[in-house]
């Protein structure tokens, strides 16, 4: 027995502790695939997008934004518990579900013009998209999981408060009639949701694949909102042009839509006289089209490796 | 065309790989084979090397030739190879905002690991890269080698079986430099991580590469083991008192190749013969010719000697 081994004793310890260095290991665990790439891109662009693992400044502009979404919901949620007699008199106090948008519309152009930029132009401004593009995902999956992570991210803000609000109205006994009609709405509401969601979504998605600078994609895609909403105000409404030409009008065209789902009535004629299948069609093409810009840019875009 | 079997021992095989931009002909028939542990792709720019990168990664598909990484083809099975490979880019810019464990994690999971061990590996592998105390700092408050660290361990968080390193020194100090040249060895070796270091300085694949595949224009000049490449050179050099000419002649017509620069003579050896033969040979040819050796030393050949030589 050496002296160390004496000493060991005397300190109580066994003699059998070792310091293992276990260096480099080899991971024989299961491994997600290419669904697992893209599950964690979609995860992980929502998570930056919303300043998630970011420092606090990252987080305010879309805890603001989310912020102002909810907040009508949930003062209108106040005041029919609150003020429930008057409201009863007066029902036109608290909005319809269609008309909530028109509250939260600035919060989701300003989030629509904040979330596709974020994820897109920073990708490729810091390189990771030459490291994305090294690992199981392909230019398709990427795009398909950056347009789910913003459609995603956009929900929040399009779905959320109707939902919010069709859960509070139910609790307190102002929601739809019956199972069959919590159910109705439920899906014109996630339906409706999506409507607004996706349109948004895919025209961010086309002005964000055409620069790297966040800047200028969100300046572009406000722009390009207002800018269609004025042009088709004027033709219309100003020079008397045909009423379908309100389909250029990427701001109103989804709410307009959502108000066909939820079957409200526009409270301009000349819109409410548009064929529901016009509207479908002007969005689907609109969807279409900036898909088609996003992904013909990605095709061929040279990665920065 | 050599036809390419999925059975190969290569890590990465090439047979008259070509691949256009236009009116450019970035590879032109270029045939290779990266075998196992540390191999350098050199080359100057724009010799071909960040096309020949694409196409094992399978981002690109070849004009002409086939390629196989791994055992299957990257342009049919691009995402299947890019999982069992890991991928350190030449440029420097990651996110700034990202602390350097979020990343490392991040990438993992890109390339299939579940949320724990993603997180579990990033640790590890930013530990492995010298970064276990800086881990939770975000990249943009790092310096140019602490980022070069992080590129290294997103590449090898996920156990690849494959590491393409592009300019892994770039930006470096020499004490920096020499670091990230013994974690690159080590990843080769105790790592057990076949490598594919990209680089245009010889010396640097020299010092930690097994073999190398040398670029021009699009086409392989050479490849091989190091020791080989350097070894097609190898010979004697000897200062000769006395009639020079005479020596010269005794050992060419022994069919040696000579060089002759005043006294001094460079004599090559031939592959056929057997090692240590020139020894004898050059022995044999002085005493013969009443000269007098000055000195006589081996000549030894760099990577660099190589390159240019085969007009790299």
């Amino acid at each position: 027995m050496t002296a160390v081994d004496d000493r060991l004793d005397d300190a109580g310890g066994s003699g059998e502790a070792r310091i293992v260095d276990r260096g480099y290991r080899h991971y024989d665990g299961p491994r997600t695939g290419r669904w697992g790439a893209f599950r964690a891109l979609v995860v992980h662009s929502m998570q930056r997008a919303l300043g998630l693992r970011r420092s606090a400044a990252q987080k305010v502009l879309p805890g603001l934004t989310v912020a102002i979404a909810y907040v009508p919901a949930i003062v209108f949620v106040g005041m029919s518990v609150l003020l429930k007699d008057t409201l009863l008199a007066n029902a036109n106090v608290v909005p319809t579900y269609s008309e909530y948008y028109s509250f939260i519309s600035a919060a989701i152009v300003v989030f629509s013009a904040f979330v596709a930029p974020e994820l897109l132009c920073t990708d490729r401004r810091t390189g990771m998209l030459g490291l994305y593009l090294a690992s199981p995902l392909t230019r398709t999956s990427y795009l398909g999981a950056k347009a789910v992570a913003v459609v995603g991210l956009l929900a929040v803000v399009t779905l959320g408060p109707p939902l919010l609000m069709l859960v509070a109205f139910t609790l307190i006994g102002q929601g739809p009639d019956g199972p069959a009609g919590v159910v109705r709405l439920f899906g014109e509401i996630a339906l409706g949701g999506l409507v607004v969601a996706v349109l948004q979504a895919s025209l961010s998605l086309a002005v964000s694949s055409t620069t790297t600078r966040k800047a200028v994609a969100s300046a572009g895609v406000i722009l390009i909102l207002l800018a269609s909403a004025a042009l088709s105000d004027a033709l219309v409404s100003g020079a008397g042009a045909r009423p379908e030409l309100f389909c250029l009008n990427l701001l109103q065209l989804p709410f307009e839509l959502v108000r066909r789902i939820y079957g409200d009535i526009s409270p301009v004629p000349s819109v409410a006289s548009i064929p529901t299948i016009t509207l479908v069609a002007a969005y689907a093409g609109w969807t279409v089209l900036f898909g088609a810009i996003t992904w013909l840019r990605y095709r061929r875009l040279a990665v920065d490796r | 065309m050599g036809a390419l079997s999925s059975s190969s021992t290569a890590v990465v095989d090439g047979v008259a790989l070509t691949r256009r931009f236009g009116a450019t002909t970035a590879l032109d028939g270029a045939t290779f084979s990266v075998p196992a542990g540390v191999t350098g792709l050199l080359g100057a720019n724009g010799a071909g090397k960040t096309t020949l990168l694409g196409l094992v990664l399978g981002l690109a598909r070849p004009d002409d030739g086939e390629i196989r990484v791994l055992g299957l083809n990257p342009s049919t099975a691009g995402p299947e190879v890019r999982a069992r490979i890991g991928y350190a880019p030449e440029h420097h810019r990651l996110p700034p905002d990202t602390r350097a464990h979020d990343l490392v994690r991040h990438v993992a999971q890109v390339h299939g690991l579940p949320s724990r061990a993603a997180t579990n590996r990033a640790s590890d592998a930013l530990w492995e890269v010298g970064l276990g105390e800086e881990r939770f700092r975000p990249v943009g408050t790092m310096s140019t080698g602490q980022r070069q660290r992080v590129k290294l361990a997103q590449a090898i968080a996920h156990d690849p079986e494959l590491v393409l390193l592009d300019e892994p020194t770039d930006g470096l100090d020499p004490v920096q430099r020499d670091d990230m040249l013994a974690l690159i060895r080590r990843i080769g070796t105790e790592f057990g991580i076949h490598v594919l270091v990209s680089s245009h300085l010889l010396e640097e694949v020299e010092r930690i590469c097994d073999s190398a595949v040398i670029l021009r224009e699009g086409q392989v000049v050479a490849s091989g083991p190091i020791r080989e490449l350097t070894g097609q050179g190898r010979g004697l050099v000897v200062e000769v008192e006395g009639p020079v000419e005479e020596v010269a002649a005794r050992l060419v017509a022994c069919g040696l190749e000579v060089a002759a620069d005043g006294h001094r003579l460079t004599v090559l050896e031939r592959a056929d013969l057997p090692r240590g033969t020139v020894h004898d040979l050059v022995r044999d040819a002085i005493a013969d010719s009443g000269a007098g050796i000055r000195r006589l030393s081996d000549r030894t050949v760099s990577l660099e000697d190589v390159f240019l030589e085969v007009g790299a």
